[in-house]
């Protein structure tokens, strides 16, 4: 990968991490792509991300099938890794054992070198010098009702999370299968937020948590508006997760893990929806779209598989987009492939094929 | 790490994956009266190192195996199980797969 180590201002850069590694597909014009590998070969990479807010500087959720799970940086587009000085690890005493590492995102533009991350068991953890020391959210981690907490099927795993740009006290997370909860003064109290979110597999459907939220975006220029992506439903919120509206409408499945939006038109949301057998709800593989905020679905289709063999499935972080205008949207899926739009879903191409299972793709401009 | 001068010493042979943790050596001599203290031991000249073995809990991790003169310790007294002078003490990581 030598001469891609400095990707040129302008070039889209898709992050995928995978069963088997952290890959790097990165392209000019968003139709010639080139795939190269970095070197994390054979780790379990359920997340990776850039932040340039200081520089280039890549994470990566390294979980380990034997020997650990890390929290990983390079500052060379994952030619070389390092390791935090005080990385992601618990007390002895608390009794607590990390699990996996599911997301990590850097904080606000006026906050750099503040990243945040969000494991299993379900906690946050929150560095302030660009990723060399993390330390621990302890209101979350001692939340009240914390032993209450149940596992979904992924773990209790904390896998969202959403800051607010325009209030430095604010910040949502996701918690399977506990639901999204909020904070509004920077991280001492958590609030469930689950109003009219369905939690059909418990005898009351509408507690105050358990709900399996699987994904959960914002919208960019209104930041009290929120998507979910949930076990039961697709919702969108007005009042900062205050109440949910449900907006699955005519989707043929309640049931799906990603979520994305087009910045430049965020009432354009995108979702994949699967059947029971966690495949394509029919022999065609879709990514649904809605432009007027989830009041109407269409099945995108043109360019993406179908037929009697296509099964395929899409993870949480499975989808993303960009930040072009038209924006492109990145798929990557559980068979090794990554599809990609580069005109708002309405066609697709195949950018690469034979990675090992996809978990994320995050795409980026580099700036 | 002050140990007493009759702490037996033992040969540590170490798995491909955590070689670069030891200056890509494939084996590490250290101290300790059993495994527990032997792991602390390369913990010490190794920072690090302990949490690939251990959960933070200070259990044996659920697919690390360390044997010690060719016996599985998991079958024998686990982090307890004493180490002699000169024992053989590998680290292995589980078989995955079919």
């Amino acid at each position: 990968m030598s001469e891609t180590t400095n990707f040129t201002p302008g070039t889209v850069l898709v992050l995928v991490g995978t069963k088997r590694g952290l890959f790097l597909l990165s392209s000019r014009d968003r139709k010639r792509w080139e795939v190269n590998a970095t070197e994390l070969p054979g780790r379990r990479t359920y997340y990776a991300t850039l932040d340039q807010r200081s520089g280039h500087r890549m994470f990566a959720a390294d979980n380990g099938d034997f020997f650990g799970t890390f929290l990983r940086y390079s500052d060379d587009f994952g030619q070389t890794w390092h390791d935090p000085e005080q990385g992601i690890q618990f007390s002895e005493e608390s009794g607590q054992k990390l699990e996996n590492i599911w997301v990590i995102e850097p904080g606000r533009a006026n906050e750099p070198g503040t990243l945040y991350a969000g494991i299993d068991p379900a906690n946050l953890w929150v560095s302030t010098d660009n990723g060399v020391h993390w330390s621990l959210n302890e209101s979350l981690a001692n939340h009240q009702t914390r032993d209450r907490w149940n596992p979904g099927a992924g773990g209790l795993c904390l896998h969202t999370i959403v800051v607010d740009p325009s209030n430095s006290q604010r910040m949502w997370v996701g918690i399977s299968a506990v639901g999204c909860m909020r904070t509004d003064d920077g991280g001492q109290n958590w609030v469930f937020l689950n109003k009219n979110v369905r939690a059909s597999f418990q005898p009351d459907i509408y507690p105050e948590f358990g709900q399996c939220l699987h994904r959960m975006i914002q919208h960019p220029t209104q930041p009290d508006v929120l998507y979910q992506q949930n076990h039961c439903g697709i919702y969108k919120s007005v009042n900062a997760g205050d109440d949910w509206i449900d907006i699955q409408h005519n989707l043929p499945s309640e049931f799906g893990f990603p979520i994305a939006l087009d910045p430049h038109n965020p009432d354009t949301v995108f979702v994949i929806v699967e059947n029971d057998a966690r495949n394509n709800v029919s022999e065609q593989f879709n990514v649904y779209r809605t432009k007027n905020g989830g009041e109407q679905w269409e099945a995108l289709s043109e360019g993406l598989p179908a037929g009697q063999g296509v099964r395929l499935g899409v993870l949480r972080h499975g989808m993303c987009s960009d930040t072009l205008d038209p924006c492109g949207i990145y798929v990557g899926t559980n068979t090794g492939q990554v599809f990609a739009s580069a005109d708002r879903g309405d066609s697709w191409h195949i950018i690469a094929d034979f990675l090992p299972s996809v978990y994320s793709v995050k795409a980026v401009v580099i700036e | 790490m002050d140990l007493p001068a009759d702490t037996p010493c033992a040969l540590v042979i170490l798995p491909h994956a955590l070689r670069e943790k030891v200056d890509n050596r494939a084996s590490v001599r250290v101290c300790g009266q059993n495994v527990r203290e032997i792991i602390a031991a390369l913990e010490h000249d190794y920072p690090g190192l302990g949490f690939n073995l251990c959960y933070e809990t200070g259990e044996l991790r659920q697919y690390v195996n360390i044997f010690v003169d060719r016996e599985n310790t998991r079958y024998l007294q686990g982090l307890d199980t004493p180490v002699r002078d000169g024992a053989t003490i590998h680290i292995l990581q589980s078989v995955a797969g079919g």
